[in-house]
């Protein structure tokens, strides 16, 4: 039987996890219920953006000739990986890490792929193997839209002097508080929209369509990197909450068995000790 | 003619308006009942609405009250696309 003193310590031990854990579950339990609701508050914006590029892109005909849709040979691609600036949220950030580096063996095996990070998590991971050009880790201190914009224009500027011929977002796409999807979104050059075969509405524009699409453009490039770094936000407070669920329930486990093999070590010594005294009467009085 | 303003951040106001005045990026120019289809880009400037909808109070700061009973919102930039009597203005 193991020592009494030492299961009693493993046993205090224990709990003061679990009480970490649960606690950090109901943090994060708050802080999803914010980051889902500013989901929600962005989305009207992001689909009324994306409604008025496709009816304006269906009235233009042929392709844009935006700087942004260029196609050129794949060469070097710039991978921007969305983690979190803590741990402590299950496979949330490996996941990431993981696909990033599957981008670099595989998809982009033959190119150089450089990367720009938001999120620590993921920087200090791939800075040991990867080049890193920048960090944006900071945003998620305080997650504004101008923050992210910023980012965005980056990018952009990175895309149209051609340093990169291609860009791609790796994010943890929110779908409910236990499942996060891990998504890889070309985010330049830009896809040629789905074609909606809408009828042409007959509009004034002013000033002219192709200036409004072309200011449309950058616009729903922020709105859409302004999107996957919510979605990530969101992913890793749910990631968390279930990570530290877990851990409540594992630690809730192993208290109980501990408590179990502390009873029955206890028992065990007392009834030693009781046949000691018996056996010591008896001796006596034989 | 039914007015919604939409932010990268919320929906700052939707609801009836009788006018609704926006700062084009030609010049400033209004809109009324039954005006034709038009997309504009936005400059910086005001967006005026006349109109009686309540504004949603966790915006109310955003707004401002001007001359003639017309309520006031500062943008920096964005876009109007009106159609069917149906005023969207993305702003920034």
């Amino acid at each position: 039987m193991a020592n009494l003193k030492e299961i009693r310590s493993r046993i205090s031990s224990v709990s003061s996890t679990m009480q970490i854990t649960s606690a950090m579950k109901m943090v994060s339990a708050a802080k999803l219920k914010k980051a889902q609701d500013a989901i929600t508050a962005m989305r009207p914006y992001a689909d009324k953006l994306t409604e008025l590029l496709q009816s304006l892109s269906a009235n233009l005909d042929g392709d844009s000739s935006s700087q942004y849709a260029v196609n050129r040979e794949v060469r070097r691609v710039l991978v921007v990986p969305v983690s979190s600036n803590r741990g402590l949220c299950g496979a949330f950030n490996s996941n990431i890490i993981k696909q990033s580096v599957a981008l670099v063996q595989g998809k982009y095996g033959d190119c150089e792929v450089e990367f720009l990070t938001i999120g620590k998590k993921a920087h200090d991971i791939l800075a040991k193997r990867h080049t890193i050009v920048a960090d944006h880790s900071s945003v998620f201190d305080d997650l504004t839209f101008e923050a992210v914009a910023a980012i965005a224009e980056e990018l952009m500027e990175h895309f149209a002097s051609g340093n990169y011929d291609r860009i791609e977002l790796v994010y943890n796409k929110f779908k409910n508080a236990a499942t996060q999807i891990v998504m890889t979104e070309q985010f330049l050059p830009i896809e040629p929209a789905a074609d909606a075969d809408q009828t042409p509405a007959d509009y004034i524009f002013e000033p002219s369509e192709a200036e409004i699409v072309e200011q449309l453009i950058p616009k729903s490039l922020r709105t859409q990197l302004y999107k996957a770094v919510r979605d990530s936000f969101a992913s890793e407070h749910g990631a968390r909450m279930t990570a530290m669920h877990k851990a409540t329930d594992n630690a809730g486990e192993l208290k109980e068995q501990l408590t179990l093999t502390y009873n029955k070590a206890r028992q065990a010594a007392i009834t030693n000790e009781i046949l000691e005294i018996v056996g010591g009467a008896e001796a006596l009085n034989g | 003619m039914y007015l919604e303003i939409v932010s990268p951040e919320a929906t700052l106001f939707a609801g009836e308006v009788s006018s609704v005045t926006v700062p084009g990026i030609n010049g400033e120019f209004q809109m009324l009942e039954d005006h034709a289809p038009i997309v504009s880009l936005l400059q910086a400037g005001e967006v005026r609405m006349a109109g009686n909808a309540p504004i949603h109070e966790d915006f109310a700061d955003r707004f401002t009250q001007g001359a003639n009973g017309k309520t006031i919102l500062e943008i920096k930039s964005g876009t109007v696309e009106l159609k069917n009597n149906k005023v969207i203005v993305l702003a920034d």
